[in-house]
């Protein structure tokens, strides 16, 4: 019974260390995604000029994963009335800190409300910014992500030996 | 009809106290009360419907016109941009929206609207049978007449145009017939008969060169001709055997006439029949059609 209860007890402690390590990943992959969301905006907006809503629906479902629901919360936006708020925008998607959130809420705020240029010149930016997120985010996974989840193997077995 | 474009402050009063069936458009300037013409007439919105009085009205806000905006184009304004250009958007139901805001231009060309400040809804309406009147004066036994329809605004000239398209599928007149709908108004999604090819958002002078090239017509019907470049498309056309079914804005054939950009069509008799329109008793009041020689041959 012992060792059931120990062991329990290292798999706890090594899964609230991926818990923590698993959200840096996943906030690199969503930059890396919104980066091929905005670009693909920015390439088809100039080219085809086709409508927001059949760009998004035609983006390829690894990127709609990794947007964690953002797609979907921004289509049904536009196929409503209501206004676009943070809370609607970011359903399902806790990944982001609050300035975070402001900027990328500012980008789908900005999203076909202007004319060609305006639109791409308006993309390009949000891209640079996007691009600094994403170079925080990997620099941080790379810092934290590993070491969150060797923590977690760590504090599973110092309370294992605590116990014993 | 205007669902998902109007915001629901206006939209359910229009639909659930006014109703689109005698609605002619609906005009919102920010910050002053919503307007609608009924048949001509203008009243003001209100929560209870539409009323002749200023205490109720419901107002438009800047903000609610740019939002109009917005998802007129399906939430896409760039894709729109060059009817924006020209100060509307047509809907993919034929609805125009006419806007005013501020023109962006460079070098002398228009690059873009911003600062949206109104917007004019223009809602078409099918009238069956609206152009029999005059059917038998614009069609003869080996083709049609070249005629332009002459009205102010809103009289109805869409209308008939789109009713005569129809009215030539129906009576199994074979000809060919391009549409030319420059503005995405004559073609409201319900089809233009059996007999008809549409071109549509095209310039007249790309319209009439492309179409006449790949669609080898009989007939063209365009809307609104204005500027000199439509009337050198028209001169195109007609150097090519084509007919013209075409519609032009004013008060009357007397004003017409004064018409600068018309005087050559007018000497050259490029033009067979007139057919005036007028809001007297209402839109498509059919005033008189007139020959060449703009002799009248039919009064009412």
């Amino acid at each position: 019974m012992k060792w059931i209860i120990l062991a329990a007890l290292f798999i706890a402690c090594v899964t609230v260390g991926y818990v923590f390590s698993i959200k840096y990943k996943r906030r690199v992959q969503f930059y890396s995604a919104l980066i091929l969301f905005a670009q693909k905006l920015d390439v088809e907006i100039n080219f085809s000029r086709e409508r927001l809503k059949k760009l998004i629906e035609g983006m390829d479902e690894k990127t709609k994963k990794s947007l964690f629901g953002l797609d979907k919360n921004f289509l049904s936006y536009l196929e409503g009335t209501e206004e676009l708020s943070e809370e609607k925008l970011f359903k399902n998607c806790p990944l982001l800190k609050s300035e975070e959130k402001e900027m990328v809420f500012l980008f789908f705020k900005s999203l076909g409300r202007s004319d060609v240029l305006g639109q791409t010149k308006e993309i390009q930016n949000f891209l640079k910014r996007f691009d600094d997120s994403l170079s925080k985010c990997a620099a941080e996974n790379k810092k934290y992500g590993s070491l969150c989840f060797k923590l977690g193997i760590i504090a599973g077995l110092f309370a294992i030996v605590i116990l014993i | 009809m205007l669902e998902g474009i109007l915001p629901d402050k206006i939209f359910l009063p229009i639909k659930n106290r006014v109703g689109f069936g005698a609605l002619n458009e609906i005009r919102l300037r920010a910050d002053k009360p919503v307007l609608l013409s009924c048949m001509g007439q203008k009243f003001f919105l209100n929560d209870e419907g539409k009323s002749r009085n200023l205490s109720g009205a419901i107002y438009a806000t800047a903000s609610m016109i740019e939002e109009i905006i917005f998802r007129a184009s399906e939430c896409s304004i760039y894709s729109v941009n060059e009817q924006i250009k020209k100060g509307y958007i047509a809907t993919p139901n034929g609805i125009r929206i006419g806007i005013g805001g501020n023109m962006i231009e460079e070098a002398g060309q228009v690059k873009t609207m911003t600062g949206f400040s109104s917007v004019n809804i223009r809602i078409p309406h099918e009238v069956k049978n609206c152009s029999l009147k005059a059917y038998s004066s614009i069609v003869k036994e080996d083709g049609v007449y070249s005629t332009l329809i002459i009205s102010p605004p809103g009289a109805g000239k869409t209308t008939f145009l789109r009713d005569f398209v129809c009215q030539l599928s129906e009576r199994n007149l074979a000809f060919n017939v391009l549409v030319l709908d420059e503005r995405g108004e004559l073609n409201i999604g319900k089809g233009l008969g059996n007999f008809s090819d549409i071109i549509s958002f095209a310039s007249k002078k790309i319209g009439f060169e492309n179409g006449i090239r790949s669609l080898a017509p009989n007939i063209i019907v365009t809307d609104e001709l204005s500027e000199w470049e439509d009337v050198e498309a028209v001169k195109f056309a007609c150097n090519s055997g084509v007919r013209i079914i075409a519609s032009t804005h004013s008060d009357s054939i007397e004003s017409f006439l004064k018409k600068a950009a018309f005087r050559e069509l007018i000497d050259e008799k490029v033009f067979s029949r007139y057919v005036v329109l007028s809001m007297r008793e209402g839109p498509g009041t059919l005033e008189g059609i007139y020959d060449e020689n703009f002799s009248r041959l039919m009064r009412w």
